[in-house]
């Protein structure tokens, strides 16, 4: 039994090592900039590919859908900084159920909007919907950890229950 | 094919996880305090699957092995895919909590499809007719999930066969990878440890 399972764990991780992970989540980001009185969001999966002609909603701080555009071919979609007040929230609906959304607020909205133009060269705020991209190692061998110790909690108890 | 938060309907994942909760209680009952192991080591092996990237085909893809979870399972892979999946979440921020049901019962129901379909002919006495088999059951497993992740996305007003054609195709190359795999794994098995395939629910 031992000999068994330790065969199977071998040939899984060899499995795993000879296709060499390229360690990427399995999710979508939306990254926004506020350049002139225009919001640009760029939406990419985490393994840099572009979210072609995904669905954008722009939403106010009440809900309210404000707008909502497609991608284009490089994954950009850009618009006018709507005159509501209040923060702006921005949702990404990509293929296959995946989601992500960010939130610009409206300071950051109104402090560029009407500015001098030498600021325009280069974006002026931006931020991530998600502060890591990579998935560190640690991570995966403390969730296999953990996985373990579960399963290592249910045998405790089966075994108590049938006393061996 | 982890569906993030905020997608789906309430009904559909209030369903997606009444469905789980009832298969994940059976296969606990089911679980016997032997296979204890092997059910942890493949629920780490799910874990750590989506991580392998597929970078074949026009989305963004991973290897699932959920045919293969079922096949060494049975009813035991809904609660090995369930605590693999919570973990992905927390983790590495697929799929999402809510979605906790749904997405589980999206990839354990076809695995438990391909124990029932295929468990008995992969134990045959004709090598090359196992190996199809588990080739097809490879395949197939991926295939089921695709059709059921549409289906739950068609109830939130994606177009079904608009969704289904896009996550098939993104998918095209997981099943064929997967099939492979399943094939290597069932063949080594065979040779090595074919006690491990005998397998009551």
């Amino acid at each position: 039994m031992k000999g068994r399972l330790f065969l199977i764990l071998i040939f899984l991780f060899l499995i795993i090592i000879v296709i060499n992970i390229p360690i990427f989540a399995h999710k979508v980001n939306i990254f926004t900039y506020i350049e002139g009185n225009k919001v640009y969001t760029e939406s990419y999966f985490n393994d840099g590919k572009k979210c072609v002609s995904s669905k954008i909603e722009i939403f106010d701080n009440q809900g309210n859908k404000l707008l909502e555009g497609l991608t284009d071919q490089e994954g950009n979609f850009s618009f006018e900084i709507p005159q509501e007040e209040g923060d702006l929230k921005i949702v990404l609906t990509a293929s296959m159920g995946h989601r992500a959304e960010c939130i610009i607020r409206a300071d950051e909205l109104r402090n560029t909007t009407g500015l001098v133009k030498e600021n325009l060269e280069e974006p002026i705020s931006s931020k991530e919907t998600t502060e890591k991209d990579k998935i560190s190692p640690t991570e995966i061998i403390g969730g296999i950890g953990y996985i373990f110790g579960i399963f290592g909690i249910i045998a405790y108890f089966l075994s108590r229950k049938t006393g061996g | 094919m982890h569906i993030s938060e905020g997608i789906l309907s309430a009904p559909v994942l209030v369903a997606g996880a009444g469905l789980t909760a009832t298969a994940v209680g059976y296969g606990l009952k089911k679980m016997a305090y032997k296979q204890m192991p092997k059910v942890a080591i493949l629920s780490s092996v799910f874990f750590v699957a989506s991580l392998i990237h597929v970078p074949i085909g026009p989305s963004s893809v991973h290897l699932i092995l959920n045919g293969i979870i079922g096949l060494l399972l049975g009813w035991a892979a809904f609660p090995a895919i369930l605590v693999a999946l919570v973990f992905q979440a927390i983790l590495f921020q697929f799929g999402g909590l809510t979605t906790l049901g749904v997405n589980t019962f999206n990839m354990a129901f076809p695995a438990i499809i391909c124990f029932y379909l295929f468990s008995r002919g992969i134990k045959g006495k004709n090598n090359f007719f196992a190996l199809t088999l588990a080739f097809i059951c490879g395949f197939f497993s991926v295939l089921l999930s695709g059709i059921m992740v549409a289906t739950a996305l068609v109830f939130s007003g994606e177009m079904f066969i608009q969704v289904a054609k896009l996550i098939l195709i993104a998918h095209l190359p997981v099943m064929i990878l997967e099939g492979v795999l399943t094939v290597f794994c069932v063949g080594f098995l065979r040779k090595v440890r074919p006690e491990i395939l005998d397998l009551d629910a």
